[in-house]
């Protein structure tokens, strides 16, 4: 709940201030009505960019893999000792 | 595999920072450069700078629902 009054706050600042752009035409109209566009692709910029920094930072840990393969095997023997069918495919 | 996901996230960002500085540069600073300035030899007329991320807005929002629609079908097939 917080966070979304964060977001539109900082919107409604945007909107004040282009608002104030164009009211007041210190820059060409014609620039103005470009910045929209410029928050719009920037905002593109920065959810990608998030993406590609989590894709390369993305923890892998190998140990553990190896433990929890271990895990499974134990459990699919002692499973089976019991008497439980669990040779289906989509566990290994 | 991880080398492989490392070099994509590298990739992405790469062409998000440099997207960014170029629109950024297109968009903010060449207004205030003079018109004979030999910078504008390497950007495109100021009306492409609207036209280009609206269409790849566009295009975007497209494939979006053609691949929602194709989901959509898919899934109805499979549950009859």
């Amino acid at each position: 709940m917080k966070h979304i009054v964060k977001i539109l706050t900082l919107v409604v600042a945007i909107t004040v201030l282009w608002v104030g752009l164009l009211q007041t035409s210190i820059i060409p109209c014609s620039h103005t009505w470009l910045l929209p566009v410029y928050f719009v692709v920037s905002l593109g910029c920065y959810g990608l960019l998030m993406v590609g920094v989590g894709l390369m930072n993305f923890p892998t840990c190998p140990q553990e893999a190896v433990l929890l393969h271990k895990d499974i095997v134990e459990a699919k023997e002692y499973l089976k000792l019991k008497g439980v069918d669990v040779s289906s495919s989509y566990l290994l | 595999m991880e080398l492989a996901d490392r070099a994509v996230g590298f990739l992405l960002s790469f062409i998000s920072l440099s997207i960014f500085i170029y629109y950024t540069f297109w968009v903010i600073i060449l207004p205030f450069v003079d018109d004979d300035h030999f910078v504008h030899k390497y950007f495109l007329p100021q009306e492409y700078a609207i036209l280009i991320p609206v269409s790849a807005g566009v295009a975007l929002l497209c494939f979006l629902c053609i691949f929602i629609g194709f989901v959509m079908l898919k899934s109805k097939k499979k549950k009859a």
